[in-house]
């Protein structure tokens, strides 16, 4: 699941949490604390603003969750590549 | 690779697709059926009128479509520079390709050169269709046909308003077929 979302934060500049269980077909506590372990840790950051009255929160990914990233998808590259 | 990292990757490639299953907000094909009704029956009636308003229409239109996809964008809470860069090199391009046209042709050659600038809007919605947005390569064949059309309309009274409707209403039914409301999440 966490790969999947930092893939879709590297894909796009920022998503939105109801996008976000939207694209994953997460519930909103399941998705609540896989991005609060990802904040946590500095793989995102967190933006907050209101709509129409409603909070929104914005998710990009940070410096070091696209490090992590780039080193999960080299390691997954050597696992499939050839040799 | 085991069965449960195939299965995994399989469900990263699945999310991130479903991401990347952009549709167009209706209201920027809606500006467009507007404008192209106008700008193309024009050439019927006030001919001599039809290059200042394509240049007026077409800039104030393309910055208003620029505002309604990043408005689109923020209301989707799916936002991209890249992909909003993309959508707006490519609808430049065929503008200023248009515009280089328009420019250079001879003043006698009106119809022959509208009839052309109409085979370039067929092939940016082609490729629009090919690239961008999955539901307006229709509108490239239908521009397209409408092109072909209007070498036989030779005794008709009115053709370019008949392709002036025919392109407004397909981009109307492509609105409905493939875009969406500004506001829907």
């Amino acid at each position: 699941m966490r790969l999947a979302i930092a893939v879709l934060l590297s894909r796009w500049d920022r998503l939105s949490f109801s996008r976000l269980r939207e694209l994953t077909g997460e519930t909103d506590g399941s998705l609540g604390a896989h991005m609060r372990r990802m904040e946590e840790v500095g793989y995102v950051s967190v933006d907050k603003e209101f709509r129409d009255r409603k909070p929104v929160t914005w998710y990009a990914l940070a410096p070091t969750g696209r490090r992590a990233l780039d080193a999960h998808l080299r390691a997954l590259e050597d696992l499939i590549g050839p040799g | 690779m085991s069965p449960d990292a195939n299965s995994d990757l399989g469900y990263v490639r699945e999310v991130v697709q479903r991401s990347e299953r952009q549709a167009m907000p209706r209201e920027i094909l809606w500006l467009w059926a507007a404008i192209s009704l106008v700008g193309f029956a024009l050439i019927d009636f006030e001919p001599e009128r039809v290059g200042l308003y394509w240049l007026v229409a077409g800039v104030g239109g393309f910055v208003l479509s620029a505002w309604l996809g990043s408005r689109r964008a923020h209301a989707t809470g799916q936002e991209s520079r890249e992909t909003g860069r993309r959508h707006q090199l490519h609808w430049a391009g065929m503008g200023v390709a248009i515009f280089l046209l328009a420019f250079s042709a001879d003043g006698s050659s009106a119809q022959p050169t509208a009839r052309t600038i109409l085979l370039m809007v067929a092939l940016g919605y082609w490729l629009a269709g090919v690239h961008l947005v999955p539901a307006l390569k229709w509108m490239g064949v239908l521009a397209a046909a409408t092109y072909v059309a209007l070498a036989f309309l030779e005794g008709f009274p009115y053709p370019w308003t008949a392709a002036a409707i025919a392109i407004a209403a397909g981009l109307v039914v492509a609105s409905f077929a493939g875009g969406t409301a500004g506001a829907e999440r």
